[in-house]
C-alpha cells in the first residue's frame, strides 16, 4: 500500500499538493506546542521548561512505532523509505554546530519559520541568520568536503550500529523516552519551584505511558512478519485466473517476441535452480529460484510495468507454482511459459521436417520456427553472461541522498 | 499587545499529533519531514539569479539545476510553505500574532537580535554538514531509525548541554 507516490498509487503531480498540507499539519502543531518562542525553546537547556524534548520524544516514538506497525501489517514498504544516510563525522560536526546555534539563536529552523510567521522579530532575523550560513556552506564548499562526503556509512539503522534487535531497540527507545519525561518533570519543578497544588492539578499520564509501552511489548512479542495482506489476491480469484489460463503465453508467442519483440519487450524469469539455470537456459533469461520468489529485491522486476514477465521451469509445474505464490502475494501480470523449456527446446529446436502439406498455416508457422532456430544457433541471441540480478529500485522524486537538505 | 492569549497545548498530545503527521508524511511520500531544505533552495535560487557563472562548477549548487524543475518546485519548498500557512493559522486562533522580540530576562532586545542572527547562520551551516536540521536530521531520522538520526540528535543536544552555561546570561536572570 505505502509510501504512496514512490509506488504510483497517487500521481506524482499531487506530490506538492500533499507537501503542502503536510505541512499545515506540521506548522500547526508546532505553534499550539508553543515552538514559536525562542524562550520556551532554550528551557530545555536551562531546566525551566522542557517542552522541546517532551514534543520531539514522543513524535519520534509515536512515528517509529506507527512506522513498525504499518510494516508489520503490510501497509507501508520500509524498503522504499528514505532512510537518512550516515556520514559519520559530517553528522558531528554538523551536530556540533547546530548546537551552538540552538543555544545562541534560541531556534532551530522549523521553529523559526512558526515564529517568524506570527510576529516574533528574533525569528526573522534568525532566519536571514539561516541564508548566510548555508551560503557561506556553498562558497566554501570546496573546503567543507572531505567533511561533508568523509566516512559514508550507507543508509545504517542504529539497533545494526548498536547491535540490537529493531523490535527491542525501539522498545528500549520507548523506555528512555518515559523515564526522560519523568525526570525532566522532577528537574523543572525543581528549577521553578512548583507548589504541591499546581503539581496536583496535572492530568495524570499513566494511560498514555501505558499505551506505549505495550505498544511497544507488542512490536517484540508478535511473531515474525507476515508478508503484505493488503493488496494480496483472493484465493476464490486465483482459481478463477487458473482455470481461465490467460496466463498461459504459448511458445509461438514467446519465440516471436524474443525475435522481434520491440513494443513490450519480454521478460524471461528462470525459476529452476541455480545449477540448472547455468547449465542451459533461454537466452536473455535471469533466474529467480522458486523459494526467493517473495523476495523484496525482486519485486521491482517482477512487478515492472515496462516488460512482460513470463515464469518458466522445465515443465509448467515449478512456474505455476512461482505464479501462484507471486500473484496470491498480489503481485499482478504475470506470465507462465505453457510448455516449459522443454516445451519450447522441443518445439523450436527438435521440430520434425514437414512433410509437404498443403496447409499453408503450418507451413507458415514450421519456417517461422525455422526462422528462430536459425537465430538462436546463429548465435543472436547469444545468451549474455549470466550474473546474480541486483535490481534497481525506482523511486519516483526522492532526492539524492548526497543532497541532504532536510 | 497584551491580548489573552490561549494557553500552549499539551506538550504530550502535540507530541503525538507530530509524530501522526510524520507518520502520514512517510506514508504518503516516503520520507519524512524537513525544515532547513528550504532555506537552501532559496539561497541556491538567489545565487543562480545573481552570479549564474558560479552554479555550474560548484557541486553543491550544481546538483539542484541539473535536473527536474529546479530548486524552487521541490517537495521542501511546498512543506514550508504549509508550515508557515499553518503555524500562522494556530497563532491567529490562540491570540499570538504580533510584533515582538523573546528574550531572556538579563540581555537588551538588540544583543538578542545579533545572537539571533549568529544562531541562525550556525544552524544554516551545520545543517549542511548533518544534512538536514532538527527536524530533518534528528527527528526524521529517529523515527525511520538511521544512525545519522540519532548522532545528529545527540550532537545537538549534547553540544546544548555542554555549552549551556556559558551562555546563560542570555536566557535565564
Amino acid at each position: 500500500m505505502g509510501p504512496l507516490i514512490p509506488q504510483g498509487f497517487v500521481n506524482a503531480d499531487l506530490n506538492l499538493f500533499f507537501a503542502f498540507v503536510i505541512g499545515l499539519g506540521f506548522g500547526y502543531v508546532l505553534e499550539q506546542a508553543g515552538f514559536s518562542s525562542s524562550r520556551k525553546l532554550a528551557g530545555v537547556f536551562y531546566g525551566y521548561d522542557f517542552v522541546v524534548l517532551r514534543v520531539f520524544f514522543t513524535a519520534a516514538i509515536t512515528a517509529m512505532t506507527g512506522l513498525l506497525f504499518f510494516s508489520y501489517m503490510g501497509w507501508i514498504d520500509y524498503n522504499l523509505l528514505y532512510i537518512n544516510p550516515t556520514f559519520l563525522w559530517s553528522s558531528i560536526v554538523g551536530g556540533v554546530i547546530m548546537g551552538f546555534g540552538f543555544i545562541l539563536g534560541g531556534f532551530c529552523p522549523g521553529t523559526s519559520l512558526t515564529g517568524a510567521v506570527i510576529g516574533k522579530i528574533d525569528a526573522m532575523v534568525f532566519i536571514v541568520g539561516m541564508f548566510i550560513g548555508i551560503f557561506i556552506f556553498g562558497e566554501f564548499y570546496d573546503v567543507f568536503e572531505p567533511i561533508y562526503t568523509g566516512s559514508p556509512l550507507g543508509n545504517i539503522f542504529v539497533y545494526d550500529s548498536l547491535g540490537m534487535g529493531r523490535d527491542w531497540f525501539a522498545m528500549m527507545l520507548i523506555a528512555v523516552a518515559l523515564f526522560a519525561f519523568v525526570a525532566t518533570q522532577y528537574i523543572e519543578d525543581r528549577v521553578n519551584k512548583t507548589s504541591d497544588i499546581e503539581k496536583k492539578a496535572r492530568p495524570s499520564y499513566w494511560i498514555p505511558s501505558s499505551i506505549i509501552l505495550s505498544a511497544g511489548l507488542l512490536l517484540i512479542l508478535l511473531p515474525s512478519q507476515p508478508r503484505s495482506s493488503w493488496h494480496e489476491t483472493s484465493p476464490e480469484k486465483l482459481l478463477k485466473m487458473m482455470n481461465n489460463g490467460e496466463h498461459l503465453v504459448n511458445i509461438d508467442e514467446v519465440a516471436y517476441s524474443l525475435v522481434n519483440g520491440k513494443d513490450r519487450p519480454v521478460l524471461l524469469v528462470d525459476v529452476r535452480n541455480p545449477e540448472v539455470f547455468n547449465q542451459f537456459s533461454l537466452p536473455g533469461a535471469i533466474n529467480i529460484p522458486l523459494e526467493q520468489i517473495l523476495d523484496h529485491r525482486y519485486d521491482p522486476i517482477l512487478r515492472s510495468s515496462e516488460q512482460k514477465v513470463i515464469l518458466y521451469s522445465n515443465s509448467n509445474t515449478l512456474a505455476t507454482e512461482a505464479w501462484l505464490i507471486a500473484t496470491r502475494a498480489g503481485i499482478k501480470d504475470l506470465n507462465v511459459l505453457s510448455g516449459g523449456l522443454n516445451g519450447f527446446v522441443q518445439t523450436i529446436f527438435n521440430e520434425e521436417h514437414l512433410a509437404d502439406t498443403y496447409d499453408l498455416n503450418i507451413l507458415q508457422q514450421a519456417r517461422f520456427r525455422d526462422k528462430v532456430k536459425n537465430y538462436f544457433l546463429s548465435g543472436k541471441a547469444a545468451p549474455e553472461t549470466k550474473s546474480a540480478v541486483t535490481p534497481v529500485i525506482k523511486i519516483v522524486d526522492i532526492e539524492k541522498p548526497a543532497k541532504g537538505g532536510c | 499587545m497584551d491580548k489573552i492569549q490561549k494557553p500552549y497545548m499539551n506538550p504530550y498530545l502535540a507530541g503525538f499529533l507530530l509524530g501522526l503527521v510524520m507518520l502520514s508524511a512517510f506514508f504518503v511520500t516516503g520520507r519524512g519531514l524537513g525544515a532547513s531544505g528550504a532555506a537552501k533552495s532559496v539561497v541556491i535560487t538567489t545565487v543562480g539569479k545573481l552570479a549564474s557563472e558560479s552554479i555550474a562548477d560548484n557541486p553543491f549548487y550544481a546538483d539542484f539545476f541539473s535536473e527536474g524543475p529546479g530548486p524552487m518546485k521541490n517537495w521542501l519548498v511546498y512543506l514550508t510553505l504549509g508550515v508557515l500557512a499553518g503555524a500562522f493559522f494556530s497563532g491567529a486562533m490562540s491570540g499570538r500574532l504580533g510584533f515582538k522580540v523573546d528574550k531572556g530576562p538579563r540581555i537588551s532586545s538588540e544583543t538578542r537580535l545579533i545572537f539571533a542572527a549568529a544562531g541562525g547562520l550556525l544552524f544554516g551551516l551545520g545543517a549542511q554538514f548533518g544534512r538536514g536540521c532538527t527536524s530533518g536530521a534528528a527527528l526524521t531520522g529517529m523515527t525511520i531509525l538511521s544512525t545519522a538520526g540519532f548522532v545528529t540528535m545527540m550532537a545537538i543536544f549534547g553540544t546544548g548541554y555542554v555549552i549551556a552555561y556559558f551562555f546563560r546570561k542570555l536566557w535565564i536572570s
